[in-house]
Formats: C-alpha cells, sequence, structure tokens
C-alpha cells in the first residue's frame, strides 16, 4: 500500500459525543474530525486498517504522523499552537476607560451605574490622563480604546479630552488606533458626531429588541428610551456613516419568548451583527434573579430559536452576524485567532483587555469592576498611574492567569473544546468567591460547551451555505 | 522558447546578443555586452563597418543572405531581420542554423532558464531533468539578464530546480536587483532545500531582490505529494521550506498540475492549504501539459476537467472559504463549470497559446486563455465545446 513505507503513530486528540453516534474529535492544532463508536474505536486501537484516503485526512488534521514528526512538522504544529494565544501573548490590546457610572437609566440589572445627580462616581482628570498613558505601554500594535459607564456621553468633555491626548500621543507612537464608546446614545448631538467622525470612533449601542421589550429591561421616567436609541443612531448613521453604531441584545427572562422578533427587529433596523448576550449571574441581576434571570435550558432554546431566525435572513440574502457564534467559530475554523478577549487560555482578562475605573483603580475586566460595585474588590489589578508591567505582575494578575490555563484546571483539561475555549476566572470567582472552583460547574463551561455542541451539529450537518457562512463569520476580521 | 533558423557565421556558440537598431547604438552601447544589429541595405553595412574598424567589437550585424554576400562577407547572423525585434535577447547556435529568443520584450511573459536538473521526478513534468553537470546555463542565465532592457515587471525564473545552485542562485537574485531593481522573480522551485536553515540565510539573508515564490504542493499528506513528486520526503521537506520563506516575509504562490491523483484529493488539499499555509498570496490551480513525463505517464495525466468539476468546485470553494486568492491556468472556459469561470485567468504564453476551429463560434473565446500548441498534437484539457450562450446571473 501507498502508505507501507510512512511509519506512522496516534497524536494526541480529545473527543466529545454529540448524539448517539457522532462524536467529535479535536486534534492539537484544533482540526476536527467527525467519528462514530466504530471508527473512533478504529482510530485509537487500529489505525492502519484505514483507507488510503481516511489516513491522509487523519494525517492532515495532525491525529496522526511521523513518530516525532519531522522539522518541518514540528514547525507547522507549533506555529498552529501559538496562533491560538496571538491575543493574549502581544499585550493588552482592549483598553477600557470607565469615565464614570452616571446614567439616565434605572436598569434592573444593571449592575452599576448611578443617577445623574451623583457627582461622587466620575473619574479625577488626573487618572484620565495616567490610564490614557498607560495604554501606550502595551506591546500591542492595534489597540481600542472603548469607553464605558453608566453613560460615558453624559461626560463627553472627558471622552474629548481622553481621545485628544491619545491622538496627540500617536503621532510620535503611530499604533492602531480604533475606538469605541458604548451608550444609550441619548445624549447624542451633531457636535459629538462631527468630533466622532473626525476621529474615526465607532459607537455601541443595546437594543435589547422591540420597543416594549426594550423599555420594559430599561426603564427611564419617560418611557422613551427605545425611541431616543433610535433617535441617537439615526443621527450618527446621518453623521459619521452607515456602519457607525453596532447594538447587542442582552436577554432577560422577558426576552425569552421574542426570539424571532428580536432578530427581525436587527433586520428592520438594518444592522448586520446582534450580539444575543445572556444575563451576568452578579450583580443587580442576582438580587432581582427571580423576576429576571431564567435557567441554562431556557436561553438555550432562546439561542436556538434565534440562531435559526438569524440563518433564515442570511438565506434569505441579508447578511446578519451572531457575534457569539462569531466568536466560537473563529475558534473552530480559523487558524488564526479572531483577537476577541472571550475564549482565551490564558484568560484574556487583563492580558488581552483591561478597565481603568472611575474609582481610579485598574480592573482585569467589566465583570470584575462591577463584582467591586457590590463591595468586593478582591479583583483590582492597582492603582490607575502604575506602571502597566507591575499591573500585569500583580497577585491578583498572576492568579487569573494560573487558573485560567485549560491544561491545567481539572475539567478543561481533558474537553475535547479546550483548544477552542478557556475558563473564565471572573465569572468563576463572581460565582464562588474564588478562581479554583470546579469550573465545570460554572455557568460560563454550561454556556460555551452548550454554544460548542450546537455549531458542531450544525457543521456537521455539512449543509453547503451553512458552511459559507460559518467561514464567512469565522474570518478573523468578523467577515 | 522561441528559435529562428539564422546561420551564426563566425560567431561562438551561446553567444547572448542584444537586438539593437544601428540608430541607438550611439547612446546604449556599453564594452560590456554584444550586440546584434539588423542590416537593412548596404548602407548600413557601411556605417556599422565604420563603427566595427574604429574599435568597437562587440557588434554583429543581421542581414539577409544577399546583404551578406555583397556586402559583409564576415562574422555575421545570416537570417530573415523581420523575425527578431529591437530589445530581444538571443542566444546564437552555430551549429544547429537556429538563434534562440531568450527575450523579447513585447511579450507578456519572460522565462530564464536556469538548470535543467532536478530533485524531484514529477509524474507530469513538462521539463524531464537530465543529471549532468549545467552549470554553465547559470552563467548564460546572468548574461542573459544583463541584456535585458528595459526592465520588465516580471522575470520568470525556471528548471529544473533552481535551489539546486546554492550560491549562484544568490548571485542571479542580486545581480537581478542591481539591474532591474523594479522587476519581480517569478521563481519556480520544489522548495525542498528550503528546509535547510543554512541554505535559507545564505538565499534569503538581506535579500535585496523582489521573488515570489512558484511551489507546488500535491497533497495534504506525506505519501500523496511524495507520490506525484516520486520523491521520498518531499512533502515534508516542502512544508519546511514553505514555513521558512514565510519566516522571511517572502511572497508566495502554491501550485496545484490537475492530474488524477491530485484531482482526487483537491478538496482535502485546498482546505489543508486553508488551514496550515493561509500565508500564501494566491493558489493557482492549472492544468496539466501534455509534455515531458506526461506523455509517459498519460494514463495518470491525461484528464478531462469535465469529469472533475465538483472536486474543481469543492476545492475552491475551501480556498475561497480561506480567503485565499486562487486562479486557474491552463483551462479553456468550456472545459469548466461557468461558476468558475471568474477564476480562469489567460495564462499561456502568447507564443504557446492556440485556438481551434470549434473556438471560432465562441462567446467567450476573448476571455478565454486557450489551448496550449502541442495540445492539438498531444491531447486536450477536456472536450472543447464553443459557448453558444452566456448565462448572466
Amino acid at each position: 500500500m501507498l502508505t507501507d513505507a510512512y511509519p506512522t503513530t496516534l497524536y494526541p486528540f480529545r473527543f466529545r459525543r454529540l448524539a448517539p453516534d457522532n462524536i467529535v474529535a479535536v486534534s492539537e492544532t484544533g482540526d476536527h474530525i467527525f467519528l462514530n463508536d466504530s471508527t473512533l474505536s478504529d482510530l485509537v486501537h487500529r489505525f492502519a486498517n484505514f483507507s488510503a484516503p481516511q489516513i491522509a485526512e487523519l494525517k492532515s488534521k495532525f491525529f496522526l504522523g511521523p513518530p516525532g514528526g519531522t522539522p518541518g512538522l514540528r514547525r507547522l504544529i507549533s506555529s498552529r499552537i501559538a496562533a491560538k494565544h496571538e491575543t493574549v501573548l502581544s499585550g493588552p490590546s482592549l483598553h477600557i476607560i470607565v469615565p464614570t457610572l452616571q446614567c439616565a437609566h434605572s436598569c434592573r440589572y444593571c449592575q452599576v451605574s448611578r443617577a445623574l445627580d451623583d457627582e461622587g462616581h466620575t473619574m479625577s482628570m488626573d487618572d484620565l490622563d495616567a490610564a490614557c498613558d498607560t495604554i501606550f505601554e502595551s506591546r500591542a500594535q492595534a489597540l481600542t480604546v472603548e469607553f464605558q459607564g453608566g453613560d460615558p456621553l453624559l461626560r463627553f468633555d472627558l471622552i474629548r479630552h481622553a481621545i485628544e491626548r491619545i491622538q496627540t500621543r500617536n503621532i510620535g507612537e503611530q499604533r492602531h488606533l480604533r475606538f469605541v464608546v458604548t451608550s444609550t446614545l441619548h445624549q447624542l448631538t451633531e457636535e459629538m458626531c462631527q468630533f466622532f467622525k473626525a476621529h474615526k470612533v465607532y459607537l455601541s449601542t443595546s437594543i435589547d429588541g422591540p420597543e416594549e421589550l426594550h423599555n420594559r429591561n430599561r426603564p427611564l421616567p419617560g418611557k422613551d428610551g427605545y425611541e431616543r436609541t433610535l433617535k441617537g443612531m439615526s443621527l450618527a448613521r446621518r453623521i459619521i456613516g452607515v456602519d457607525a453604531v453596532a447594538a447587542l441584545v442582552t436577554v432577560t427572562r422577558n426576552s425569552l419568548e421574542y426570539a424571532e422578533t428580536i432578530v427581525d427587529q436587527y433586520v428592520d433596523l438594518k444592522l448586520h451583527d446582534i450580539f444575543l448576550r445572556p444575563l451576568s449571574n452578579y450583580g443587580f441581576a442576582v438580587k432581582n434573579a427571580h423576576a429576571l434571570s431564567y435557567s441554562h435550558a431556557e436561553f438555550a432554546a432562546f439561542y436556538a430559536q434565534a440562531f435559526e431566525r438569524v440563518i433564515y435572513w442570511n438565506r434569505q440574502g441579508y447578511p446578519l452576524r451572531e457575534v457569539g457564534a462569531s466568536i466560537a467559530l473563529n475558534k473552530v475554523l480559523s487558524t488564526h485567532d479572531g483577537g476577541y478577549v472571550d475564549l482565551q487560555s490564558p484568560s484574556g482578562a487583563g492580558l488581552a483587555a483591561i478597565v481603568y475605573n472611575y474609582d481610579g483603580f485598574i480592573y482585569p475586566s467589566d465583570e470584575a469592576r462591577m463584582l467591586a460595585e457590590m463591595g468586593d474588590f478582591g479583583l483590582r489589578l492597582g492603582k490607575i498611574g502604575q506602571p502597566l508591567a507591575q499591573v500585569l505582575k500583580s497577585p491578583v494578575q498572576r492568579d487569573l492567569i494560573q487558573a485560567s490555563l485549560g491544561r491545567y484546571v481539572p475539567g478543561c483539561d481533558e474537553c475535547a473544546y479546550r483548544t477552542y475555549c478557556g475558563p473564565d476566572p471572573v465569572n468563576t470567582y463572581g460565582r464562588f468567591g474564588t478562581t479554583r472552583a470546579p469550573i465545570y460547574l460554572t455557568d460560563h463551561c454550561q454556556r460555551q460547551m452548550w454554544l460548542f455542541d450546537y455549531l458542531f451539529q450544525k457543521l456537521h450537518g455539512e449543509d453547503e451555505d451553512f458552511l459559507n457562512l460559518a467561514f464567512e463569520w469565522a474570518k478573523p476580521n468578523g467577515g | 522558447m522561441r528559435k529562428v533558423h539564422a546561420r551564426s557565421l563566425g560567431i561562438g556558440d551561446r553567444t547572448v546578443m542584444r537586438v539593437i537598431p544601428l540608430g541607438e547604438l550611439s547612446h546604449e552601447w556599453t564594452p560590456e555586452l554584444q550586440y546584434l544589429v539588423p542590416v537593412a541595405d548596404a548602407q548600413d553595412a557601411q556605417e556599422l563597418r565604420q563603427l566595427c574598424t574604429g574599435g568597437l567589437h562587440n557588434l554583429y550585424p543581421l542581414l539577409s543572405e544577399s546583404l551578406w554576400e555583397t556586402s559583409w562577407q564576415n562574422n555575421a547572423v545570416v537570417g530573415d531581420v523581420t523575425l527578431l525585434e529591437a530589445g530581444d535577447v538571443v542566444v546564437s547556435q552555430p551549429h544547429r542554423n537556429e538563434i534562440q529568443v531568450q527575450y523579447r520584450p513585447s511579450d507578456d511573459h519572460h522565462a530564464i532558464f536556469l538548470t535543467n536538473r532536478c530533485n524531484s521526478y514529477c509524474l507530469m513534468c513538462s521539463q524531464p531533468p537530465t543529471p549532468q553537470d549545467d552549470s554553465w546555463l547559470v552563467g548564460e542565465a546572468i548574461e542573459i539578464l544583463r541584456h535585458i532592457l528595459p526592465s520588465p515587471a516580471v522575470i520568470g525564473m525556471t528548471g529544473g530546480e533552481p535551489l539546486l545552485l546554492g550560491p549562484k542562485l544568490r548571485e542571479v537574485f542580486d545581480i537581478t536587483a542591481e539591474l532591474h531593481p523594479t522587476s519581480r522573480i517569478d521563481l519556480l522551485t520544489n522548495g525542498r532545500l528550503l528546509a535547510n536553515p543554512d541554505c535559507v540565510k545564505q538565499l534569503l539573508g538581506q535579500l535585496r531582490a523582489n521573488v515570489c515564490w512558484l511551489v507546488p504542493l500535491y497533497g495534504h499528506a506525506d505519501f500523496l505529494h511524495d507520490f506525484v513528486v516520486q520523491s521520498h520526503g518531499a512533502f515534508h521537506e516542502t512544508l519546511a521550506g514553505l514555513l521558512n520563506l514565510q519566516s522571511y516575509e517572502q511572497a508566495i504562490q502554491l501550485r496545484i498540475v490537475l492530474i488524477e491523483p491530485v484531482l482526487e484529493i483537491l478538496p482535502q488539499l485546498c482546505a489543508f492549504i486553508g488551514r496550515n499555509l493561509p500565508f500564501v498570496r494566491e493558489v493557482a490551480i492549472m492544468g496539466c501539459e501534455p509534455i515531458g513525463f506526461a506523455l509517459a505517464n498519460r494514463a495518470q495525466c491525461e484528464m478531462d476537467l469535465g469529469n472533475w468539476h465538483s472536486e474543481l468546485l469543492a476545492g475552491i470553494s475551501a480556498l475561497d472559504r480561506a480567503g485565499i486568492p486562487c486562479i486557474l491556468m491552463n483551462t479553456p472556459l468550456c472545459t469548466l463549470p461557468s461558476a468558475l469561470w471568474r477564476y480562469a485567468h489567460r495564462s499561456i504564453s502568447d507564443w504557446k497559446r492556440v485556438y481551434v476551429g470549434e473556438c471560432e463560434q465562441c462567446l467567450v473565446k476573448d476571455a478565454c486563455g486557450g489551448l496550449f500548441a502541442w495540445q492539438e498534437k498531444g491531447w486536450r484539457p477536456g472536450a472543447i465545446v464553443p459557448i453558444r450562450e452566456v448565462m448572466t446571473t
């Protein structure tokens, strides 16, 4: 046989059952194959019995190979593995500045926001300047600076000051900069839009679905939150450009029966990205859990229904991308990491993203600063103004890294999806009060396992149109 | 390459010369090059003779038989003056009564031949290798490079396997960078010797020449590729070579020739490229030329592409999904599904390209790359059928 002159051995892989006779197996490079009980057993015990095309397929996905490899193969496999860690190994690229916690809304699930007349929850000018300077201590060539709140547009003066300071510094630095402002857009004015257009600032907002649902989730005294966000969006599109605004959905208990309506609403609004985000399980959302929360199974049913609707619109010729699925598909189908902070191992919290909070402290993620708002300061990395290198060497950061190396975390070590995923130590901490809790009992793990299972079953269906879409979403630039 | 019937009289074997009109000699002449000057009449001959007797020893006339007899009777190339163009770089072959046109400025494609030796033995090799030492070829290639003017956008360089030249290949690169700084070199190589880090460093360290590496890949597993190139270990060497090229930020075009063992696995091969070699600039998928070893291995090389549309569509779809640009070469449009027409490239060099009788009634002939001249004698890449209706979607 053609393969006889080629000594071959089994390389490491992990697997998971998707359905009674459908198993997905994943090699160290992140390549996957679908097996059944019989072919899985053959692979482990007697792969020499496979046909030449089967052996070629298994070799090309690094389930089989020459014992000890070859120089070319060793380089290829190590570069494939390294490519999966590009995002966390090249310095923090997402820098979140929280200039103020002020917000006009009083959302029931929000962890952090404070009323408009609350003066105590705004960043000092000295801290703002120091945060802007610290950003450039990152080695990352591409830097995204995101302003969150509260509603940061309530302090446009601080945003303008920060962007101008960063741009000035960048004349010498020549980094590739991108700015994002996350806001309700209620306070957006023409003048702000002109400024954002001049400085290539993108806007990110929340649209939870149809007006009634959105306003129920996000109460305002005037009951006109939805209308005002849409007004802001059309102003931004008119002045900045059609792609000026991205939106995401926070899924509450109220949303569950509106899966298709929510997706349709995004099509009506001519949006091409939709991000269906489950509630975090802490913050005020925990306090109001009974009214707002839902089981994982309920979310999964909602997501699957919404996802099908997204696929439906793509088949109709309307490009619409679900961001959560795109992040997962990027891990599965693309050689190059998409640069998302999520699903990294070690965790992107701190290594890829960093938060400069109004309170003068640095946190590893949005969730971490929200925990601080609840009185738990255990995830503070340091004070704004400290050198970034020092912050990233802090005991808290070291712990986050150690706790999120999937290879060494019980449950993750043997998981088929380990090359695609990573424990979320901040989520674990929020839930258990320590980063070293059993990962496989976290919501993060449950959700991601379910999502990977779901997407692999879709990929196994081998519908060519779906595969085209999946590969498009998987591209590092998000298609 | 083109060959022109002509007698080289009193001119050494394999003398490299640039064809230059008499009137341009005064501002282009340098003592290092050899010039072939078309002579139309006795007056031209008289003028040229004056230049020669004045000390310009590197000029040879190109003239007709009758003019040679009446006006020259000395060292010359004797033949049909109209078959050569100004700027042609030619090589004399006195014992064959012909001269080779190694370079013609008006051509779309230019190729320089560096060696006939090779370390692979591909089933469909269009230029079967010879084992003899032919190191004189690279010397001639350098001479040809020195005679080329003006610099073309792209200079193709081919073999044999050019990497066997070792340091001499670096010399070719450096001379090209010096004399033709704006030209890109398209180097056809199997990349195997680039697995050796010393070779890579010597060849690529501080390289000034702009090289695009055209590297064939015929399988997604070792035993598949090695079978096509008939060399055990070649797959892993080529992979290492490609990764070394990437680490030096070199441009790479992968090449896939459509013979039977390759068509059978084309979708998997393209998916492998997408996952593992996404850094390549382009993948060229090409029909097999019925020439060289392909004639001997006809059973595996004579393919009717019409029978392989699903493999072609799936392979190109895999490259599309990975975002890797792809072109189809040597594939007449009528042998492809129309969904793939947009990938088809008019790749056959002008002087090798032909159309056949069926093409005369074809609506898309002008967009089609046609056939190799030798496909008229050998076999065709599929049924040649005039396209009479173009569906637009």
